[in-house]
């Protein structure tokens, strides 16, 4: 047989009746056997449960605001049942399914046996809250077993095992956000570039130091790719060997198509720039990159197998030297947070004049921190640009590197869990 | 960027003042290099200037300095005597290294400091400018010891002499294969069975460029009186300038050079030749490009500080000539530096941009801010790893057939050869570098792989990936699914399951994920043949797919 036993609610109307039934004995003490709600309502707990089961049962009857006894009180079935319940005998199905239904009886079920068995084992004493325990109610009257709430020093055996952002890759985001900020937008470009768009269009010669063996990246596969069209093709053509129309005497060779269409592994983040100008960019305009970019170097602390470069361009009519050094302050100050600055004279095939921005950083010293020019007409003309560009490439590894407290430039793309479970954002 | 050395008090002496290294920190911006390090008197100077040999010595730091610092300014000026020194090219060395321009410098007050200079300058034109010696290789000789006439000819590997710091005589194909030098430079001549060779009259070995000079004739000590000087190549834009650099420093070191007559079959040449070269600027563009206010005065003071000797001042045009060692003027842009660099970049106020525009993130990038925060909510831990791998990472490890990807012809390394094809790879070997770390280990990644694609201009093609993984003691395919089907619904995706056999996985727990029909990625639970490749003991369940 299955047993049942008295909720909270079921044992104290075991105990002090039904409302309903409080209800109708209060009623039925006034002369009128009537009264007003208001008058009636705060002399019975859980009035308006009473009063439901009242009208149910028909003892009662409303009229506006007033209360009206139809059936003097007499001893329920319900409070005959819940005695008995309460003693341990059997009750009839339908007044015990009534009782189920006010939440004043429930079954005892193998989970409230068990619980209260496990409880009764130890002494009374909850150990752990759980599940059970709260559905049974079974907590009620008990105990809980007092825990070193203190162990903060100790050492934990439950730790949260965190999600975090890759602590390089969190620092890009806030340089790129803050580079939006001041009006760049983000340019993208291919991994795999021709040397064309890497060398050639920024007019770097091709037998530049810098685009040899042991400079560049070659791919053994895929080795060509194809050129833009023949007009802008043949005016790079012309810039190498003579100049074209921008009044420069050119790099005189003999420039290669061939040598143009080799595709390497994206060089330097300045790749991607001369695609933008030869599609059209908004003039004036500021525009930025921060990409991924491969060299042949020996691979040591400073020297990563890869690495992320940042850079962009800034065009509009009447640019000049100043602006261009107004603008690596501008980084200097808002980007690398140093408040002293230094100019160095700098060379690059592409820029002309050249220049170097050193700042002197809290931690750090002087450090070098970005090189920047203005692009040489023999770049600009022949992609179809006339007003003057400032570039600019930021070196951003090092400060990443003395943000995240490393010295090798290899940790920026940590194989180590532990370190960035901690070190990360 | 060559990086020099020069003694302090040599340098002094040829400014002719002396000069603090603090104030050489400074001022060594005029010859566009950096003070790198000072040990005693030995100074490690940066040479930022590629495009610049002449800036490569102490002698042409001194220079450009010099014109900042003292009133030793305009033009420098080289003297060129003629001597009768013959060198005749044979036509033979027209198809292994056609070229050659030579010289004669007498009166050298050699000591240890000039001639270190000298192999330092040599050793940096040749190998910097001249492209690792291919385009410019240098040779210095003693000239005392040569007969002339001299003759530029090929000659077979078997031919004998002792080669530079060696005492024996060895045949050129044991150089090639012995020497320092010979192992250093053989893929210059790599292929051919003559090579080019100096010998003078009485049948002497000079050198055989780009390779050695020979032990008795090329030998160039502190008191060697008067060298012979050559250079060889295949272009006379690069020969020409590399003498001249050379030249240029013998005759400030007070030297006397002279020139040589170099007989080619269907031509004669005098080299060197020290004619300055003309340029010319207008002070508009001056002010245009650097945005000062510079007077004409102004202009012409600051390009003679630079060494230029301005020749006319009409109205606003300025006519120059410049030193023949300088071969990197191409436009009057390159003028126009020259004279900002003697106003002085820290001189000049930097002028922040105006205009404003609008910035913005590339949508590929916002959408992947969007996705790590997405993972990161999920409990996963972002990572970041090298694009560049190798082929036993992507397919062997992963128990696959090996598939055609971006290869280097010139790896550094051959841990890191090809471009990764997916994502997975480099998760499985952050799992082998984290065994002991405690679990769950939950790892994502996003970032590009690179795919081979002949229908694009560049054949090949980035593709911006996400992957996903759970290690732990106990993992299976529904729990990944679970990270899935939330990053799904995040992403208003609605996608598909179908079962695939893959290698990687095992039989009957991946599928393929589909979204609008298109197979996207890929979900599953690793083999266990691919977790003891990575020598992985927990087991781990994976997702990878592409972002859109």
């Amino acid at each position: 047989m299955a047993s049942y036993r008295l909720t909270e609610e079921g044992e104290e109307y075991l105990k002090n009746g039904l409302p309903e039934k409080n209800l109708v004995e209060i009623l039925n003490t006034y002369p009128q056997k009537s009264s007003t709600i208001g008058k009636v309502m705060l002399k019975v707990k859980n009035f308006p449960i009473a009063l439901k089961w009242a009208l149910d049962k028909q003892w009662v009857m409303k009229r506006g605001s007033e209360i009206i006894l139809l059936k003097p009180p007499f001893e329920t079935e319900e409070e005959v049942a819940l005695r008995e319940i309460s003693e341990g005998g059997d009750v009839e199905e339908n007044i015990l399914n009534v009782l189920i239904g006010r939440n004043l009886v429930q079954k005892i079920t193998e989970t409230y046996k068990k619980t209260e068995e496990s409880l009764t084992k130890a002494g009374n004493v909850i150990e752990e809250l759980n599940h059970d325990i709260i559905l049974t109610g079974l907590w009620k009257g008990r105990k809980f077993k007092s825990i070193d709430v203190e162990v903060v020093k100790k050492k934990l055996d439950k730790k949260i095992v965190p999600g975090k952002r890759q602590p390089y890759d969190y620092f890009l985001m806030q340089v790129r956000k803050k580079l939006v900020e001041m009006g760049f937008k983000e340019m993208v470009g291919p991994t795999i570039e021709m040397e064309f768009w890497n060398f050639d269009a920024l007019y770097q010669p091709q037998n530049h130091p810098a685009r040899g063996w042991t400079s560049t990246y070659s791919l053994k596969y895929p080795k060509f790719g194809s050129l833009p069209s023949e007009k802008i093709v043949s005016r790079v053509k012309a810039a190498h060997e003579n100049g074209w129309k921008t009044g420069s005497t050119g790099w005189k060779y003999s420039w290669s198509a061939k040598k143009a269409s080799q595709l390497i592994p994206r060089a330097h983040d300045t790749a991607i720039t001369p695609r933008y100008m030869t599609e059209g960019i908004e003039i004036p305009g500021r525009y930025f990159n921060m990409v991924r970019c491969y060299r042949p170097d020996v691979i040591d602390a400073t020297h990563g197998v890869e690495f992320i470069q940042t850079g962009g361009i800034v065009v509009a009519k009447g640019l000049n030297f100043k602006h261009m050094l107004g603008l690596l302050k501008q980084f200097a100050y808002d980007i690398a947070g140093v408040n002293e600055i230094k100019f160095f004279t700098d060379y690059y095939p592409f820029t002309e004049p050249s220049v170097q921005i050193s700042g002197k950083h809290q931690q750090l010293g002087w450090i070098e921190l970005a090189g920047a020019g203005i692009f040489r007409p023999e770049l600009t003309e022949p992609l179809g640009i006339n007003e003057p560009v400032l570039a600019w490439g930021f070196g951003i590894d090092r400060l990443a590197m003395n943000k995240l407290k490393i010295n090798d430039i290899r940790e920026l793309f940590s194989r180590n869990l532990k370190w960035l479970r901690i070190q990360g954002e | 960027m060559p990086t020099i050395e020069v003694s302090h008090s040599d340098l002094c002496s040829l400014i002719g003042k002396k000069i603090s290294i603090d104030e050489l920190k400074q001022h060594i911006l005029f010859a566009k290099a950096e003070v790198d390090d000072v040990k005693g008197d030995l100074i490690k100077i940066d040479s930022k200037d590629t495009n610049r040999p002449d800036l490569w010595s102490a002698e042409g730091i001194a220079r450009e300095l010099k014109g900042r610092l003292t009133k030793d300014r305009g033009m420098p000026k080289y003297k060129i005597e003629k001597s009768n020194l013959v060198v005749n090219v044979d036509k033979k060395v027209s198809k292994v290294r056609p070229l050659t321009v030579c010289a004669i410098a007498k009166n050298l007050k050699m000591n240890k400091v000039i001639l270190s200079q000298l192999i330092q300058l040599q050793e940096k034109v040749a190998g910097t400018f001249g492209s690792g010696r291919k385009e410019v290789a240098i040779g210095v000789y003693d000239f005392s010891r040569i007969k002339p006439p001299i003759q530029y000819t090929t000659v077979g590997l078997d031919k004998k002499f002792v080669p530079l710091d060696f005492e024996e005589e060895m045949a050129i194909k044991e150089i090639l294969e012995k020497h320092p030098k010979g192992m250093e430079f053989k893929h210059l001549v790599d292929g051919l069975k003559e090579i080019p060779i100096f010998v003078d009259s009485a049948g002497e070995v000079l050198s055989i460029p780009p390779i050695i000079n020979s032990n008795f004739t090329g030998k160039v000590t502190e008191e060697t009186k008067e060298v012979f000087i050559e250079c060889s190549g295949f272009d006379f834009k690069f020969l020409v300038p590399a003498l001249n650099v050379l030249v240029a420093a013998l005759i400030d070191r007070g030297a006397k050079v002279e020139s040589v007559k170099v007989v080619y079959p269907d031509k004669v040449i005098y080299t060197p030749d020290m004619t300055p070269k003309k340029a010319s600027v207008d002070v508009d563009f001056v002010n245009e490009i650097s945005g000062l206010k510079l007077s004409s005065k102004d202009v012409v003071g600051l390009l003679e500080q630079a060494r230029y000797e301005v020749t006319k001042v009409k109205g606003k045009n300025i006519e120059v000539l410049y030193p023949a060692y300088r071969q990197d003027i191409m436009h009057p842009r390159d003028v126009v530096e020259d004279a900002i660099i003697s106003f002085g970049y820290n001189k000049i106020e930097p002028e922040l941009i105006r205009f404003k525009t609008k910035g913005e993130i590339n949508k590929q990038e916002v959408l992947a801010e969007r996705v790590i925060e997405k993972m990161i909510g999920l409990g996963f831990q972002e990572i970041l790893s090298y694009t560049l791998t190798n082929k036993d990472n992507l397919f062997k490890r992963m128990d696959l057939k090996e598939e055609k990807v971006v290869e280097i012809e010139n790896p550094v390394s051959l841990n890191w050869n090809v471009f990764r094809s997916w994502l997975l790879p480099s998760l499985m070997e952050f799992y082998s570098n984290n065994q002991h770390v405690e679990y769950p280990q939950k790892i994502f990644e996003i970032g590009d792989v690179v795919l081979i694609d002949e229908k694009q201009e560049t054949k090949a093609r980035d593709v911006r990936k996400m992957a996903a993984t759970i290690a732990d003691s106990k993992v299976d395919y529904y729990d990944i699914l679970a990270v899935l089907d939330e990053f799904m619904n995040s992403q208003r995706k609605k996608y598909k399951l179908r079962k695939v056999k893959h290698s990687s996985f095992i039989e009957g727990r991946v599928a393929e994920i589909f979204v609008e029909n298109k197979v996207v990625g890929i979900i599953g639970e690793m083999h266990p043949q691919v977790l003891e490749n990575w020598k992985l003991e927990m087991p781990i369940a994976a997702f990878e797919i592409e972002l859109l």
